[in-house]
């Protein structure tokens, strides 16, 4: 016989995940009306990538409580995260400027006392999801974890050619940054996994939505969008 | 609610491996659900959820890693017994576009 399985009405966690969308409606260059991608809609290697940050003496929650209101301000300065206006909130899109010219974004996928996750859409550098988290491990860790693939063959091209060294560099300063928020100097711990050395052929049309090509594109047609704007 | 320690069993029959699993999938079942997948070997492999609570972030990237890890060996993978709240988060994570889901574990199992 078959148990029927009784769910509450709202389940406890409903409000901690980002709702089902097509497409995102929100979001500029490369992200309003794109598709979110996981790890198994990119193309290249599929990655686990954990880097980690001892800071004693502060309460995982009020970890991830800082992170979430400082978020952008723990990057390097050659990236800019727009933070949503409702703040890093499930459903709510985020935009990435980088070198001053790549466009693209993120969406809230989960957030919680002690983490939060972006998941990317399609034509980010990557495909899959990004958690933060703080825990007790013997004292406070602040981590970051990639579940990722490059999205396309240009992009797995490039990770190739260094970007996955300057991912690794990125993470490692905002880490860093997170601690000396906290008046830690410290550096953080790294270890790189490559989950499936697959690439995902039937994926290589990702490069369709590639973000570098779709902002060069954008940048192209600046002028010609000035020109038609009424003066 | 969450809160509920993880653990894992392993069932094997014709071919197929079942992990059926309990508790809460977070941060810590991702060490005995790996240790649990790769003491298997073979065909399909199911997931059953009919006695997890709660699913995290984080649990859903440990679910993706089995499912990487089976992709990468030719293995299939299935689930069943998933709320209809974790099936919509593995439609928003887009897991349920490479892991069949199913009602039950006859339909999942006999899916091979």
């Amino acid at each position: 016989m078959t148990e029927e399985r009784i769910e509450p009405t709202v389940p406890a966690d409903k409000a901690n995940w980002a709702p089902h969308v097509e497409r995102l409606a929100a979001g500029g260059v490369n992200v309003g009306g794109r598709r979110l991608n996981g790890p198994q809609q990119g193309f290249g290697p599929m990655w686990q990538k954990t880097y980690k940050v001892r800071i004693p003496g502060v309460a995982p929650e009020r970890v991830i409580s800082e992170w979430k209101a400082n978020y952008g301000s723990f990057w390097p300065s050659h990236s800019r995260f727009n933070a949503p206006v409702a703040g890093i909130q499930p459903g709510e899109v985020g935009n990435i400027q980088s070198m001053q010219v790549l466009s693209t974004g993120i969406m809230v996928l989960y957030t919680d006392d002690t983490s939060f996750s972006f998941m990317t859409p399609e034509g980010h550098p990557f495909a899959g999801w990004i958690t933060f988290s703080a825990y007790d491990d013997g004292g406070t860790v602040g981590q970051v974890q990639l579940i990722i693939r490059p999205s396309d063959p240009l992009w797995d091209l490039v990770f190739l050619f260094g970007f996955g060294k300057g991912e690794d560099m990125m993470w490692q300063h905002t880490l860093r940054s997170l601690a000396a928020h906290f008046d830690i100097r410290t550096e953080p711990e790294t270890n790189l996994v490559k989950v499936d050395k697959k690439r995902l052929w039937r994926n290589a049309r990702n490069i369709t939505k590639n973000s570098a090509i779709g902002s060069a594109i954008h940048i192209l047609g600046t002028p010609v969008r000035a020109l038609r704007r009424p003066s | 609610m969450p809160g509920t320690a993880f653990d894992v069993r392993v069932d094997e029959i014709d071919g197929v491996v079942t992990l059926r699993m309990t508790g809460d999938v977070n941060r810590g079942a991702q060490e005995p659900l790996e240790r649990a997948y790769s003491g298997t070997t073979g065909g399909s492999v199911v997931l059953d959820f009919s006695d997890v609570d709660y699913i995290n972030s984080t649990g859903i990237a440990v679910i993706v890693g089995i499912l990487a890890m089976a992709r990468a060996a030719g293995r299939e993978v299935r689930a069943f017994g998933l709320t209809d709240h974790y099936r919509q988060i593995f439609q928003i994570t887009r897991i349920a576009d490479f892991m069949a889901i199913y009602d039950d574990e006859n339909t999942a199992v006999a899916a091979g």
